[in-house]
């Protein structure tokens, strides 16, 4: 199927304000007497707060608010940017500043001062006395007999998600061979290079609050903030500015309700902007997982029995946690076909910073895990590796365990044969006795599933509003939650295909507006192309119809036989006969008929429709210092139909700097015995420079879908969901050691080298 | 304690009295308004706030206001705007090396300074000068392609 604007490298609608630096985001903004707002955190990880005495702050001259909890509402709230659905676990145990501390630096009171320095010396006059807790740094330290509570559940076990189908027990009678592993993967950040956590609120006279935050869910946010302040929800509004990254870190509420609160109480605009370290410090990071998988398998490859229980460390609140175990046991279940699938996934409370969102939401955790032990079995079995994942995973017109649903394409064949090709698979395996020296090389893969969306667990409502000018141009209205991954040139590119319009005909609106565009989630799971894509889709549709109709009146032939391309209604067979859009358009709004043609729509997609990757990596592994060095990545995905392949390598490639870094360098660490976290900057938490990046390249495989626009799946998290596997993948073939644990670092290596010596 | 400087911003004289604390990042942005300069660390960590002092590139947030006072300082909006985008800043746009943005005007900053120092640099001095400059979004594969086209032509 070829499209006039779909498939085409479009430049992005907001590419020429953001290179000339005239993009205004959320922390850009001033307006007239706009005060600066400051958090007053936690110095320990667990403690009660025994008083608090604000009045010196309060009575410091430029301070115009200093809350603490005594000010909050009452009412208990969750951030995760869920909409009440099947899969929506929400336990409400926050408040906008806590009663208790619960990590190093959890929001304990908050001012709002004239300029930053009065605002410093605001939180300097606060006055808190602490009776220090205990913390729990782990799960295991949480989970101990005598642990100290972080909140009230039991062992901290915030909640317990199984998952049988089948019987895993007699599964592993039936298997000839039974592996049993246990990996660990670490807390890291998202690391937006705009620090997360910068929202610009202002009070009306009317008790309503705008809010300019850099979020990912205008909507949820607005929802969620409305309720922690007692407010109803058409009384906050949310705007959307430019945002400077977000990969789940946005996704749902981070300081929106602390920056309304001040507000709303000194009557005055706040901005509330998180330096690089508060961000660390106080926003929600991956969720570090121990996972213990045990595998039965036959002889020739087939699986008789899997078997994961999973400890997720959610950190101090619950968040997404409790909700987040779902996915995670969903990739699991979704990965390989078995009879007999057991998933235990335990939710834990620790005295880390709540965890929440980060590209992947659990994928790359348990795909690192299930992979590594793949590699193992292939390997222990002496069969390809390649073919033992051909031959178990589930594929087109199969049931998907993620969602139920039948699945609608599959791209992953050719996935692994183009990506084999690239790496040199043959080639370049199975070196390790060949190789001199210090310098292995070896090559891995790892392959993965992911949603476009999250139906049937969570809503995906999205919805769109077309108009078409008098000029014939038009306006795309859409909740525009585009955090940098191009969802806003996606759905511009939909629509104009859609309209028969060029792609400089149609405009979006560039932020996202809650007063203005219809009710949408966001940007999370995926969804915008898909979910997003298909509302605006349907919108233009019916703009479409309504043109075209009127376009029928005026040339006298049936509707049915006339087609609109480039801005140009025609008939179809019969008399040639023509008229432009801005023709029609002019005379619908000026002619008899006095009406703008306006196409609506809001609804949730038909499915969620996976997609596949595969990725290979190839390495070197020096023995001598221990550096694993990736050479080069490929990375082959199934999208389904590439609505912009320029913006679709773009997510796979920046997400591959995540996703190498995931594996050999990003970890974020606290003292076990403090609490106190080691490394909440950017020259002790690592990513990945442009000297550091690898080659890389990728390959888009475009197994088009039925209810995606235009055959479209997904593509924002993939990108480095098998990564970290991958990469593993090849240091075991370049060495022979498998590593259960990320990062891969240099310290681990030689370690495992010199236990193996011995 | 403030001092009076004289910042030379983009061709234009500025005269104000800055704290003797404060950083040329933070004056650009708070006192100037120009805040296509951004800040993502405050620490030299990041270069998101990279701009141009007499034509070498610096992180402004190491820099203090009161050391910038007479010399020539660049920012992103002395590049390339309205009235037209330089090679550099065109060669981003149409090879889709733009995301968020948000280290885009630094990255346009030093890519400035790597080329007009050495017009033709190969892959591996474009990715050495850009080492500085921190990309979340991109991977840094459009960013490169771009740059090295400038390069080429
Ligand atoms: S803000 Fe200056 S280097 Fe990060
Ligand atoms: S484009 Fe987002 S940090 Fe570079």
């Amino acid at each position: 199927m070829s499209y006039a604007v779909v498939g085409q490298r479009v430049r992005r609608v907001d590419a020429r304000e953001k290179v000339s630096g005239r993009a205004v985001y959320a922390g850009d903004m001033n307006l007239p007497h706009m005060l600066v707002g400051r958090v007053l955190r936690s110095p320990y990880a667990h403690a009660r707060i025994l008083s608090i005495d604000t009045s010196k702050a309060r009575s410091l001259p430029g301070v115009k608010a200093v809350i603490s909890y005594e000010d909050t509402p009452k009412i208990p709230w969750n951030s995760a940017g869920f909409p009440p659905s099947p899969g929506a676990v929400l336990m409400e145990d926050q408040y906008i500043l806590s009663d208790k501390a619960r990590y190093m630096g959890d929001p304990i009171a908050a001012v709002a001062a004239v300029d930053e320095d009065t605002a410093e010396r605001a939180l300097e006059l606060i006055e808190v006395e602490y009776e220090v807790l205990p913390p729990a740094m782990d799960v295991e330290a949480a989970m101990a007999d005598g642990a100290p509570l972080i909140h009230s559940a039991e062992k901290n076990i915030a909640a317990h998600m199984p998952v049988v189908i089948g019987d895993v027990e007699e599964g592993f009678r039936e298997a000839d061979f039974v592996f049993e592993d246990r990996y660990y993967v670490p807390k890291v950040y998202q690391v937006t290079l705009e620090p997360c956590g910068v929202a610009v609120a202002a009070p009306d006279m009317d008790g309503r609050v705008t809010i300019w935050t850099s979020t990912q869910m205008p909507h949820l946010v607005r929802g969620i903030t409305a309720h922690a302040l007692g407010l109803r929800t058409g009384q906050v509004r949310i705007i959307k500015p430019p945002v400077g990254g977000a990969f789940g870190s946005r996704l749902g509420v981070v300081n929106e309700p602390i920056a309304a609160l001040l507000a709303l109480k000194s009557g005055y605009p706040v901005m509330l902007k998180y330096s690089r370290e508060e961000s660390f410090l106080g926003t929600e990071s991956r969720h570090p997982i121990t996972m213990v998988l045990k595998t039965g398998v036959k002889k020739d490859g087939t699986f008789t029995a899997r078997q994961m229980t999973a400890y997720i460390d959610g950190g101090a609140y619950a968040t997404h946690t409790p909700s987040f175990a779902g996915p995670v046991a969903g990739w699991f279940l979704a990965m390989y076909k078995c009879a007999n699938i057991k998933v235990d996934n335990y939710s834990v409370y620790t005295n880390s910073t709540q965890c929440g969102a980060f590209r992947g939401y659990g994928n790359p955790q348990v795909v690192f895990g299930v992979e590594s032990q793949v590699d193992d079995i292939a390997a222990a079995l002496g069969l390809d590796p390649l073919e033992i994942r051909r031959k178990n995973h589930p594929c087109e017109g199969e049931v998907w365990s993620w969602s139920g649903w039948v699945i609608e394409s599959c791209g992953l064949e050719e996935g692994i044969e183009r990506g084999a090709k690239a790496i040199g698979w043959e080639a370049k395996r199975n070196r390790q006795a060949g190789q001199p020296g210090t310098k292995k090389r070896g090559v891995g893969m790892g392959y993965m599933m992911h949603v476009s969306g999250a139906r049937p667990m969570l809503h995906e409502t999205s919805a769109a509003v077309v108009k078409i000018n008098e000029d014939g141009s038009a306006n795309l209205i859409f909740s525009n939650s585009d955090v940098g991954q191009g969802s806003g040139t996606a759905l511009t590119q939909v629509a104009a295909e859609e309209l028969g319009l060029a792609y400089e005909d149609v405009m979006i609106t560039k932020t996202a507006d809650t007063d203005v565009a219809g009710f949408d989630i966001g940007s999370h799971a995926s969804r915008q192309a898909y979910s997003g894509g298909n509302a605006v889709r349907k919108a233009a549709a019916a703009a479409k119809e309504k043109l075209l109709a009127m376009a029928a009146e005026i040339l006298e032939v049936p509707a049915e036989n006339l087609t609109v391309e480039n801005g140009v209604v025609r008939t179809r067979e019969g008399a040639p006969k023509s008229i432009s859009v801005a023709e029609v358009s002019h005379k619908a709004h000026f002619g008899s008929h006095g009406h703008q043609i306006i196409g609506v729509a809001s609804e949730e997609p038909e499915g969620n429709p996976p997609v596949y990757a595969a990725q290979f990596a190839e390495v070197e592994v020096d023995t001598e210092t221990g550096v694993v060095e990736v050479l080069k990545i490929v990375a082959a995905h199934d999208v389904g139909t590439a609505i912009n392949p320029a913006l679709v390598e773009g997510q796979i490639q920046g997400a591959l700097q995540q996703g190498i870094g995931y594996t050999l360098t990003e970890e974020y660490r606290y003292d076990p015995v403090s609490g106190r976290p080691l490394n909440p900057n950017l020259a002790d938490y690592k990513i990945l420079t442009a000297m550091d990046m690898p080659e890389v390249e990728t390959i888009l495989v475009e197994a088009s879908c039925q209810t995606g626009p235009f055959g479209a799946k997904s593509v924002g998290e993939s990108g480095l969901v098998g990564t970290a596997a991958a990469i593993a993948n090849a240091v075991f073939d370049a060495t022979g050691i498998r590593f259960k644990e990320l990062p891969i670092t240099p310290e681990k290596v030689l370690a495992a080298l010199r236990a193996r010596e011995k | 304690m403030k001092l009076p400087i004289t910042l030379k911003v983009n061709g234009e004289s500025y005269r104000l009295d800055a704290e003797v604390k404060r950083t040329l990042l933070d004056v650009l942005r708070e006192d100037l308004a120009l805040t296509g300069t951004k800040k993502g660390c405050g620490a030299g960590e990041c270069g998101a706030c990279t701009v141009l002092m007499d034509g070498k590139p610096v992180n402004s947030c190491l820099v203090l206001a009161v050391d910038a006072s007479g010399r020539e300082i660049t920012t992103i909006e002395g590049v390339g705007g309205i009235e037209g985008l330089t090679p550099i800043q065109e060669a981003l746009v149409d090879h889709g090396a733009i995301q968020c943005g948000y280290c885009t005007p630094g990255v346009v900053m030093t890519a400035k300074a790597l080329l007009d120092s050495n017009p033709h640099p190969t892959e591996a001095e474009v990715r050495e000068g850009l080492s500085g400059n921190l990309c979340r979004c991109t991977g840094y594969v459009k960013i490169v392609e771009a740059i090295m086209a400038v390069s080429r032509s």
